[in-house]
C-alpha cells in the first residue's frame, strides 16, 4: 500500500519535472546562469578589451565605490526615490483598478468596449509610444504645475519626500496606464464569485455597500497580492525607470564599467526584493485576517 | 469554437437602463485619459514640420500631412537591404517565440500549479525573484552565453533567450491556480492522462490568460532591437525594430521628433492589430468556461 503510495509520487514528479523541462532549461541558460555571473562580475574589476574580457577578482570594491562616488550617489538616490514612489504608486494602481474592475463588471451597455479602452495602455506602457510621450513630456498634466500644486508640495514637506510625491501627482496619468493587467487579473476574480452569495446576502438584509465590503473585498484579497507583485515588477523593469537608465549607462562608462554596473544593479535588485519582502508581510496579515482557506 | 463565439457576444447587455447611468458617468470620463496616448501619437506623426515648431504646442493637428513619413524613409538604403527582409525576419521571429513561449510557459504553469512533487515551492520562488531581476543587467553575461553556444549571428538568437520569461510563467501560473482541482481530479478518474488533461481541460480553460500572454510578448519581442545591435552582425539577420531605430536616431530635435513619432506610429500598429484580435479573448476571461 505504501509502495504503491510512493510510486505516485515520484511518477508525478517525473510528469511534472518533464512538463517543466524546456523551460527550465531555457531559464537556466539565459536568465539564471547570467544573474550569478553578473553577481561574480559585481565583485570584479571588469575590463572589456579587444581580446575579450578581463576579470579580475577585487571583492566589494565596486560595493564600496557606490557608495563613495558621485555617480553612486546619484544611482542610490534615483533608488530611493523609487522605493518612495512604489509605496504610493501601488496602493493607487492597485485600488483604482479594483474599483475601474468593480465597474467593469457590472451589467453596462457597451461593457466590452470599456474594458478594451482599460486594457489599451497595456500595449501602450512598454512600447516605443511610451517614451516617445515621456520624451516629449506629453504623459505630464500641466495644469497640476500652473496650479502651484507642485509648490504646495515642496512646502509640506520636506526635500527628501517632496521630490518622490511631486513625481507621483505629474506622472498621475501614467500610473494609470499601468493598471491594464491588473484589472484583468481582479475582473477575473470577480467572475469566480458565485452570483448566489449575493442573493443570499440580500435575503439577509445586506445593502450594497455591505456586499461590496463584505464578499466582494474578501473575494479579491487572493488577487491583491499578485496584483502588487505584478505592479512593483511591471514599474521596476520599466524602461523608462531612472535606476535602469543608470545601469546602463555605466555599463560602458570608462571610469566605472561593468562591474560597477553589475554591483549596482544587485544593490537595485535586492532593494526591490525587500520592498516585496514588506508587501508579502503586509497582504499575509491581511488575508490570514480574512479568514480565507 | 462555436460556443465560444456565441458568448463573446454576450459580454454587452443588450438593453440600456438607467441604472448603469451612474456607472457610464465614472467610466466614461477616464475613457479620455486612458486613450489620450494613441489620439496624441497619431496626431504627432502627421503633423507638419512648422506645427511641430509651435509654441505652447497644439494637441490636435491642424494641416494633416504625411511629410514625416516621406522623410522617415527619403532617409532610407543606407544599407542596401530592402525594408522587406527586415520586415520578414521581425514577423518570422515574433511568430516563432509567440508561438513556443506560449507553449512552453503554460506547460510549465501547469505543472508547477497542479501538480505535486519535490522542489515546487522552491521553483516558484525562483521565479517569482527572477522576475525582478533587472533585464539589462545580464546583458554581458548573456552575451558571453550566446557566443559559448555559437548563436552569434544566428537567427535563432532572436527567439532563444526569449522562451524562457519568468513574467509570461507568472501570469499563467496565476490563472491556472483559478481552476478548481476537482475539475482535474474528475478528469483523472475517468483516466485522462496528464498530457490530455494539459491539453483538453487547461489549455482551452486559459484562453483568457493565453490572450494575455500573447499581447504582452508580442509587444516585448516585436518592440525589441537589443538583440539585432548585441548579437547580430549580418544586417540581412537583423529586425524591422532594429530598423526604424536606425532611421530615427541620427536626427534629433523637434524636426526629428515628428519621424521619430512616425516611427513609432508604424512600430505601433501591428501591436494594435494584434490587442485588437486578442482583446475579445482576454476580455471573456474565465465566466463562462465552467471555472466558478
Amino acid at each position: 500500500m505504501k509502495n504503491k503510495v510512493m510510486k505516485r509520487k515520484t511518477r508525478e514528479t517525473l510528469i511534472a519535472w518533464s512538463f517543466m523541462s524546456v523551460w527550465v532549461l531555457g531559464f537556466l541558460i539565459f536568465t539564471m546562469i547570467p544573474i550569478f555571473t553578473s553577481l561574480y562580475y559585481s565583485l570584479s574589476d571588469v575590463v572589456l578589451s579587444g581580446e575579450g574580457i578581463i576579470v579580475t577578482f577585487t571583492g566589494f570594491d565596486n560595493y564600496a565605490q557606490v557608495f563613495s562616488s558621485a555617480e553612486g550617489f546619484n544611482f542610490l538616490r534615483s533608488v530611493s526615490d523609487f522605493a518612495i514612489e512604489i509605496l504610493f504608486k501601488v496602493p493607487i494602481i492597485t485600488v483604482f483598478a479594483i474599483i475601474i474592475a468593480v465597474l467593469l463588471n457590472q451589467k453596462i451597455k457597451a461593457r466590452g468596449f470599456f474594458r478594451a479602452i482599460y486594457f489599451l495602455p497595456v500595449i501602450i506602457a512598454s512600447g516605443p509610444v511610451i517614451s516617445q510621450l515621456i520624451n516629449q513630456g506629453a504623459a505630464t498634466i500641466p495644469q497640476i504645475e500652473e496650479l502651484g500644486f507642485i509648490n504646495l508640495i515642496n512646502e509640506t514637506f520636506n526635500e527628501g519626500l517632496a521630490r518622490p510625491i511631486a513625481n507621483i501627482f505629474s506622472e498621475l496619468i501614467v500610473i494609470l496606464w499601468f493598471s491594464g493587467v491588473q484589472i484583468l487579473l481582479f475582473i477575473a476574480a470577480l467572475q469566480k464569485i458565485d452570483k448566489a452569495t449575493y442573493e443570499a446576502a440580500m435575503i439577509d438584509g445586506a445593502g450594497v455597500w455591505e456586499s461590496f465590503w463584505k464578499i466582494t473585498i474578501p473575494s479579491l484579497s487572493s488577487m491583491v497580492l499578485v496584483s502588487v507583485v505584478f505592479t512593483i515588477i511591471n514599474l521596476a523593469t520599466f524602461s523608462e525607470n531612472e535606476a535602469i537608465q543608470h545601469i546602463k549607462n555605466n555599463m560602458f562608462a570608462l571610469e566605472t564599467g561593468f562591474g560597477f554596473s553589475s554591483a549596482i544593479a544587485w544593490l537595485y535588485f535586492i532593494v526591490l526584493a525587500i520592498i516585496l519582502a514588506v508587501f508579502f508581510l503586509i497582504f499575509k496579515g491581511f488575508s490570514k485576517d480574512r479568514g480565507r482557506k | 469554437m462555436a460556443r465560444s463565439r456565441f458568448l463573446g457576444t454576450k459580454i454587452n447587455p443588450s438593453r440600456f437602463h438607467k441604472s448603469q447611468i451612474k456607472y457610464l458617468l465614472i467610466l466614461s470620463p477616464l475613457v479620455a485619459f486612458m486613450a489620450l496616448p494613441l489620439i496624441y501619437i497619431f496626431n504627432v506623426a502627421f503633423k507638419p514640420l512648422e506645427e511641430l515648431f509651435f509654441y505652447p504646442p497644439r494637441f490636435f493637428v491642424q494641416r494633416f500631412t504625411f511629410s514625416n513619413f516621406v522623410r522617415l524613409f527619403s532617409v532610407t538604403g543606407a544599407s542596401g537591404i530592402p525594408m522587406s527582409r527586415y520586415l520578414f525576419n521581425s514577423i518570422m521571429v515574433t511568430v516563432l517565440v509567440l508561438f513556443f513561449s506560449v507553449l512552453f510557459s503554460t506547460m510549465a504553469g501547469y505543472a508547477l500549479s497542479k501538480l505535486h512533487f519535490k522542489g515546487k515551492r522552491i521553483m516558484n520562488e525562483i521565479n517569482t525573484v527572477a522576475l525582478m531581476f533587472v533585464g539589462v543587467a545580464v546583458m554581458i553575461p548573456r552575451y558571453l552565453i550566446v557566443e559559448q553556444l555559437g548563436l552569434i549571428d544566428n537567427f535563432f538568437v532572436h527567439v532563444l533567450p526569449y522562451l524562457a520569461i519568468p513574467v509570461g510563467l507568472f501570469l499563467v501560473k496565476q490563472f491556472i491556480d483559478q481552476i478548481p482541482d476537482e475539475l482535474l481530479d474528475a478528469a483523472r478518474i475517468d483516466g485522462a492522462s496528464e498530457l490530455q488533461i494539459y491539453s483538453k481541460i487547461i489549455l482551452p480553460l486559459i484562453k483568457p490568460a493565453i490572450a494575455t500572454i500573447v499581447i504582452l510578448s508580442f509587444q516585448s519581442v516585436w518592440n525589441s532591437a537589443d538583440t539585432s545591435t548585441v548579437y547580430i552582425n549580418n544586417d540581412n539577420l537583423k529586425t524591422f525594430a532594429f530598423y526604424m531605430n536606425t532611421l530615427t536616431s541620427g536626427t534629433n530635435g523637434v524636426a526629428g521628433q515628428g519621424m521619430a513619432a512616425a516611427a513609432s506610429l508604424i512600430m505601433f500598429v501591428p501591436n494594435f492589430v494584434i490587442f485588437l484580435i486578442m482583446q475579445s479573448k482576454v476580455m471573456d476571461t474565465m465566466a463562462h468556461s465552467g471555472i466558478k
